[in-house]
């Protein structure tokens, strides 16, 4: 390694580990650390009004789930377009605790993160599942296959009186420490719960890349009958692929579940699964940090089309409901034209500006 | 020295006269601005979106009324500012619409779609906010004690419909079948037709349709026949029950006249009718019967003409004016009027808990009637369906007329 540790230039990896480095430079590591630090304190240096706070803890949900979707999707290549039952079922576990024992259990209201990590459990339970067809099948079929989990999920919820034909289930108050968190402090309390959860997940996942069976994630993806040659067990890999996104996407159902104060149906739809799946690919398939950008366009898009909507439900005629085609018109453009012109997604632009910056002070 | 002494107090005396003049200008400046107030309210509903055709004329008839109340200067000088967002039938949206709401320090809320309403029952009680919403599901009482149903539960209307049909029934037991949107809206009256059934009401429910998207009924409507159903009872939206009632017009099923022997009569409740049905299923919808707790503007009469006037007031179209949603939304405005008024003629500040006690007042002597309904509005600790009363109205030649006097249902105080 050169004696400056703090530029990329001139700096030479010598070993393996040194390239297997979260942080290349001292530089990467501390305008990291800032960032990092500024997330948790910017909401209370500049606090803000409770209906923004949701849109963020939304946004942060969905980036749990959408790292999730980009592991099954975007690394092992297998199309999902059931990731939202897989959040639904996270959601639903919590929801069963509350229909048997009530939505104020002690269980429920002090125990959620355990509660959290079993929502995840069962999410991977049914991933793994539900990635057994993967063996056999390939591209559109297993989009197929994952549609029709979606479609059984759907089918299910709203038929089983024990989860309220789909109709919402409450989930209690949390408490953390000196007692219930509350209706002020709700919204805060969750951004810096699933903030927490973003960087244990962010970094774990990073490192999962890293490893043996991140390689083979990739190495699946990328040509299966190769990776079978190279001692690699694609099946396997593939249904651990699944289990893994199911996880992910439980858990982010689990604090979906607290952040509502309640599951319905309607937040688990095919439409949502699409909305996840336009995240990961607006965002950049394959990356991690793509799992972030995604959620946060996506998100922003779809309130920028919805106050133009109701603009234009105001001035167009209510028989054409014009206005009513704006948002799915929008959604599906905007991943058409990513799809022609940057299918690396945004996370393609944020490595063009790091790129950029990494040699500096030199010009190349 | 003497001059500057005695220029130093003057120059006193004149900056405390002009500081205690500015403060006089400034309390009355308070006063008057105190005057006038303005009272913030909040709808979120499906303007755009599913089941938009609903709700974009419900909104205008919610945005008519409200400037109606401002222009009229219906409270003096307050006014009442009431903010509508389009949540696209979204219950994210709307749950974020509602703290939008609250962080503006709202007095009153009213809320559209049924899924959203029971999302935010807990809110409500939290934040103790007096709340209307467009839905009539039963379930949204359960639990809850700030929440009011403008007109009778959906349970209640099909209800009262199958005790209409057992009435106008002639010969035996009753054979029904019910139509019902695929979802807990359409299920949940159900269970509550079934248990009125228990208690005596003399029909057989024989058969439960869930529809799909299906664009032919055929199959459907002859299993039905060979069953011996003879009415159908619908409780979803109007597009569902179009198909259904082409359907059954072209395969000749359709009864000639109510109640008619080996053919089919279908009957609905409040979502399953109005123009919108009219439109879209034609001269196939000749013969449907409809309970609506709404005056329709096809029966003219002192609302409704006051109903048209606003619209033409506010530049509204035919179809908008004509909608019995528009009625729907005008009348949950005039009731939040009615309850600021009233807290205001009561000397009491207009908030929501003030609000909160002049709904659950709305009773006896005080019961309120809107131009809008066929009958008072009545609310009280333990009465939370506005208008208890239901008309039952026929499509003939296109057009919805009024059949008999307004009903209401017997069965739902027994079960």
């Amino acid at each position: 390694m050169a004696v400056n540790q703090w530029l990329a230039t001139g700096n030479y990896f010598t070993t393996y580990q040194q390239e297997q480095r979260t942080f290349s430079t001292h530089l990467d590591r501390s305008i990291f650390s800032i960032f990092l630090l500024s997330l948790f304190v910017w909401p209370i240096l500049f606090p803000l009004s409770n209906t923004y706070m949701f849109v963020i803890d939304n946004v942060l949900i969905a980036v749990v789930a959408v790292i999730g979707l980009n592991l099954v999707t975007g690394f092992a290549g297998l199309i999902s377009i059931g990731h939202a039952a897989f959040v639904g079922i996270g959601a639903y576990t919590i929801a069963s605790f509350s229909q048997v024992l009530g939505d104020s259990h002690i269980l429920i209201t002090h125990f959620w993160p355990l509660l959290i990590l079993l929502g995840g459990f069962a999410g991977a339970f049914f991933g793994a599942i539900v990635g057994l067809p993967a063996l056999r099948l390939k591209h559109l079929y297993l989009a197929i296959a994952t549609l029709s989990f979606q479609m059984i999920f759907e089918w299910f919820i709203q038929s089983m009186t024990f989860f309220n034909q789909g109709q919402t289930i409450y989930i209690g108050r949390a408490f953390f420490l000196t007692g219930e968190v509350g209706r002020k402090n709700h919204y805060l309390f969750w951004y810096y719960i699933v903030l927490i959860v973003i960087v244990l997940v962010g970094f774990g996942v990073r490192n999962l890349l890293k490893t043996r069976y991140g390689r083979c994630l990739v190495a699946v993806r990328d040509n299966d009958r190769a990776a079978d040659a190279m001692g690699m067990h694609p099946g396997l890999t593939k249904v651990y692929a699944f289990a893994l996104a199911g996880f992910l996407a439980g858990v982010a159902g689990g604090l979906h579940a607290y952040l509502y104060r309640g599951v319905g149906f309607e937040s688990f739809t095919l439409h949502h699964s699409i909305s996840y799946l336009a995240m990961a690919i607006v965002g950049g398939l394959g990356t991690l940090n793509g799992s972030f950008w995604g959620p946060a366009a996506i998100q922003f898009l779809d309130l920028q089309v919805e106050n133009l909507a109701e603009l234009a439900g105001q001035f167009l005629p209510s028989s054409m409901n014009i206005a009513t085609a704006l948002r799915p018109f929008t959604f599906g453009l905007v991943i058409v034209l990513f799809l022609m012109f940057e299918p690396r997604g945004i996370a393609n632009w944020w490595r063009i500006v790091k790129s950029y910056t990494k040699l500096w002070p030199f010009r190349y | 020295m003497k001059k500057s002494r005695i220029l130093m107090v003057l120059a006193v005396v004149v900056l405390s006269l002009v500081f205690v003049v500015s403060c006089g200008k400034k309390e009355e400046e308070k006063a008057v601005v105190e005057e006038a107030k303005v009272y913030k309210l909040g709808l979120s509903l499906a303007i755009t979106g599913p089941t938009s055709d609903a709700g974009n004329p419900y909104s205008k008839g919610v945005e008519d009324y409200f400037k109606f109340v401002n222009d009229t200067k219906m409270l003096g000088n307050d006014t009442i500012d009431c903010m509508i967002r389009d949540d696209q039938y979204k219950n994210d949206v709307t749950k974020r619409n509602f703290e939008d709401f609250v962080g503006q320090d709202i007095v009153f809320y009213l809320n559209y779609s049924t899924g959203s309403t029971l999302g935010l029952k807990k809110d409500f009680e939290e934040v103790k906010m007096p709340v209307i919403p467009a839905s009539y599901h039963a379930g949204n009482l359960d639990d809850s004690n700030y929440i009011f149903l403008p007109v009778a539960s959906y349970s209640e209307q099909l209800v009262a419909l199958s005790e209409y049909v057992v009435k106008n029934h002639k010969m035996g037991k009753a054979k029904v079948a019910m139509f019902i949107h695929p979802s807990a809206f359409g299920r949940g009256p159900v269970s509550d037709v079934e248990k009125a059934v228990a208690a005596g009401l003399n029909m057989e429910v024989v058969e439960v349709v869930e529809h799909g998207k299906d664009l032919d009924n055929s199959a459907m409507l002859q299993r039905l026949m060979s069953k011996g159903v003879q009415y159908v009872l619908c409780h979803t939206v109007q597009s569902p029950v179009a198909t259904m009632l082409k359907d059954s017009s072209r395969l000749g099923l359709t009864a000639g006249s109510y109640g008619e022997e080996g053919k089919l009569t279908f009957l609905g409740v409040h979502y399953t009718g109005g123009n919108d049905l009219i439109a879209l299923a034609g001269d196939a919808c000749d013969g449907y019967t409809w309970t609506c707790s709404f005056n329709l503007t096809s029966e003219a009469g002192e609302g409704t003409t006051q109903q048209l006037a606003l619209a033409k007031q506010y530049g509204r179209d035919d179809k908008a004016a004509n909608s019995h949603n528009y009625a729907a939304g005008i009348m949950v405005a005039q009731v939040a009027t009615e309850v600021i008024k009233r807290a205001k003629a009561a000397g009491l500040e207009v908030n929501k808990e003030n609000l909160y006690k002049m709904m659950n007042e709305m009773n006896g002597d005080k019961a309120y009637q809107p131009y809008t309904t066929i009958g008072p509005v009545t609310y009280s600790e333990t009465d939370r369906a506005g208008v208890d009363m239901l008309q039952i109205y026929n499509v003939q030649g296109g057009t919805f007329k009024k059949v008999g006097e307004p009903m209401q249902s017997e069965y739902m105080k027994k079960i």
